[in-house]
């Protein structure tokens, strides 16, 4: 099975060539890699190449194909793009206009200030939002020129990781 | 005849394990949570005391709740609704029969009317006396009481900065650089940095605002400002019938915004002669105020080994394990036998320093993205082992890190016969410790403990803002066969989640059901396409 995989802004085409036990060849943007690869715990991979010994983290991201890749010495943001996401992008990119901007929460916090009203116009960097976790106060900015659409959470609010916080237009 | 013979050796046994004391304390409140509870319930458990824990409404399962004797609901989870309810604490100290409570640091542990309120309802707080606290905490007074014992402390005021006249007078005096600060100042807050004399009256107004909103009182005074300080502490340990000893120092200058992260000991920067003369005017320090319990006197030193008093923390240090390491003396033993009014039973030429520690602090933080908190659930975590190595923490698997309090995790010491070995084997402590589930400091220490300059002993409280380009600098390289090697695992990943769907196979026991069944949706919607 064939897959583009997203990591950072890049998109690999990943393809499986051959398994046998826990030994693989597969093959990366067009280099070939023979691996012997073991799941030691959960979400946690171990993998030996070339007589090198990898360990990878995975970590659930924000969607079911999405994950947050621990290796020794790097992080990455991976996303498997299979033929459900392409037609599922394919849908969403007619119906959203690439104008609307979603500020999500980055973190599980709590709603110290929201400095801007529905219908403001607000610049590129405007603080729209101030989220407090672990005693640190955290500014969270426009990253555009627009409107404040709508602010979906109220000061006080205690929020979760990826909690929808205030839609820009 | 027997029975006697055994009875009276019971006794014996115990009062040997006490210490001979008789009037040791038999439980403890820990009014804490975190790393810090359950590193004083553990010495309570080797010195047979019973321990009480108290918790907020977010720490039912943490790990202090768990591993002591007793615990009891205080609150909320907000601190200031629960581990600062003075009056709630010491309700629970005095229904579970505590004798004692143990502060911690931060919370309760500064708090003067709280020592003062245990004291008047017969609890012991372990501590100094509140007039200690009182004394030290208040930094205008400190500076005097230090001058009067004899302590060089940095040039500046010795009183309130009242009007731009004597402002600008005590600046003519002390030249520039200098610094503002609130005279009930920490953190870093109520500081302000003073260059050219044009921005004085601005920035004692700014100070004065910010020490109003931070501690409710607007007393700032004025310091020289010392160049390329080193922040070096030393631990100083005083007993209730006089007897004083320090424990040598902590070199604690690799800071991020006032905020330590790493401490070691001995320091790279003493001279024999210097660590001397430094460990008489802390103890000189502590006299002072009559002090007794576990301190820190902490000393700025310029570029030119000059060291001048900067402040006196009356409470167990975050980074107290380092001089235990070297010095094989347990901290929080000895609070609790002073506390229970032992005589030291060691003097200053009985300790000595062996090898070299060092401690490096692991939040829950992202140092690649401004170090944003990052609380949540850890999924794994391995802490490394071996020789040499220590870790204080309190997180383990399936546990929510709460977004409540301070991000630090867990600490991780390690020790070596020199500086060098204690250098390596942090290292590899650090690559052996993984935690996932949330973000943490671990790769932004492991550069620190490759940086040549930091290798090399050659840094100063400006190390880190000097060298953050090579330390924050993102590791994201998304082109190396380190990257291939996350696609290929992420992509195994991936198929191994799709065939279980295919296979109906969604009933695996795991983490929570709930989880589980969304999966199985998931995948079964991902069959139809």
């Amino acid at each position: 099975m064939a897959v583009d995989i997203r990591i950072g802004s890049r998109d690999a085409k990943v393809k499986l060539l051959e398994t046998d036990g826990t030994k693989a060849t597969i093959e990366v943007d067009g280099n070939t890699y023979s691996v012997d690869l073991v799941m030691v715990e959960d979400g946690v991979y171990s993998i030996l190449h070339e007589g090198k010994s990898y360990n990878i983290e995975l970590i659930p991201g924000n969607g079911p194909k999405n994950y947050f890749v621990n290796t020794y010495s790097a992080s990455h943001e991976i996303e498997i793009i299979d033929a459900q996401s392409r037609y599922q992008k394919s849908r969403n990119s007619s119906s959203i206009g690439d104008s609307d901007r979603l500020i999500s929460a980055p973190m599980p916090g709590k709603v110290v200030r929201i400095p801007v009203k529905k219908g403001q116009n607000v610049s590129k960097g405007d603080t729209l939002i101030v989220i407090s976790a672990m005693k640190m106060e955290n500014d969270y900015q426009s990253p555009i020129d627009g409107v404040v659409k709508s602010i979906l959470v109220n000061e006080g609010d205690s929020v979760t990781n990826n909690q929808p916080l205030i839609e820009i237009e | 005849m027997f029975l006697t013979y055994i009875c009276c050796d019971k006794n014996l046994g115990l009062a040997l394990l006490n210490n001979k004391n008789t009037n040791m304390i038999k439980k403890v409140l820990i009014a804490n949570r975190g790393e810090i509870a359950v590193r004083i319930i553990r010495s309570c458990r080797e010195l047979g005391i019973k321990t009480v824990a108290v918790y907020s409404d977010a720490d039912r399962n943490a790990m202090h709740v768990r591993y002591a004797s007793e615990a009891y609901h205080i609150g909320p989870s907000p601190s200031r609704e629960s581990y600062l309810n003075a009056d709630t604490i010491i309700d629970v100290a005095l229904k579970s029969n505590a004798d004692a409570i143990h502060p911690g640091y931060g919370f309760l542990s500064e708090n003067a009317e709280f020592a003062q309120k245990c004291r008047d309802a017969g609890i012991i707080f372990i501590g100094p006396s509140s007039d200690a606290i009182i004394r030290m905490g208040d930094k205008i007074t400190a500076r005097q009481t230090m001058i009067e014992a004899g302590v060089p402390v940095v040039p500046g005021t010795q009183e309130k900065i009242t009007d731009d006249e004597s402002a600008r007078k005590i600046l003519d005096e002390i030249g520039l650089p200098i610094m503002i600060k609130a005279s009930a100042g920490g953190g870093g807050k109520g500081m302000r940095l003073v260059r050219k004399e044009e921005e004085l009256f601005r920035a004692i107004k700014l100070a004065q605002s910010e020490a109003l909103t931070s501690f409710g009182n607007d007393t700032v005074y004025i310091e020289k400002y010392i160049e390329s300080p080193h922040h070096i502490e030393f631990q100083i340990l005083a007993d209730t019938h006089g007897n004083t000893v320090h424990l040598f120092e902590r070199e604690c200058s690799v800071q991020r915004r006032h905020q330590k992260v790493i401490e070691e000991t001995p320091s790279p920067f003493l001279t024999p002669e210097l660590r001397a003369e430094m460990g008489n005017a802390a103890i000189a320090a502590a006299k002072a105020v009559h002090y007794f319990g576990a301190g820190t006197i902490e000393f700025l030193v310029d570029g030119n080994r000059n060291f001048y008093f900067l402040e006196m923390n009356t409470r167990l240090q975050v980074e107290h394990p380092i001089t235990e390491r070297t010095t094989g003396i347990d901290i929080v033993k000895e609070q609790l036998k002073i506390a229970s009014g032992d005589t030291l039973s060691f003097k200053q030429s009985d300790i000595q320093q062996h090898g070299h520690a060092i401690e490096c602090r692991i939040s829950a933080e992202d140092p690649f993205n401004n170090f944003t908190p990052n609380p949540g659930i850890v999924r794994h975590i391995s802490e490394p082992n071996g020789l040499g190595v220590r870790t204080d923490g309190y997180v383990y698997e399936g546990y929510e890190i709460p977004m409540h309090y301070d991000p630090m995790i867990s600490k991780v010491i390690t020790w070596g016969r020199n500086r060098k070995e204690a250098i390596d084997r942090m290292r590899r402590a650090l690559y052996e410790y993984k935690i996932t589930g949330v973000k943490t400091s671990t790769k932004f220490l492991e550069r620190i403990m490759r940086n040549t300059d930091f290798a090399a002993g050659q840094y100063d409280t400006h190390f880190i803002d000097k060298h953050k380009e090579e330390l924050l600098a993102p590791c994201d390289d998304d082109n190396s066969i380190s990257a291939d090697m996350a696609i290929i695992a992420a992509y195994f990943d991936y198929i191994k989640k799709f065939e279980k769907a295919a296979m109906g196979d969604f009933a695996l026991s795991g983490n929570g059901d709930k989880y589980k069944w969304k999966d199985y949706g998931l995948m079964k919607a991902l069959q139809r396409i």
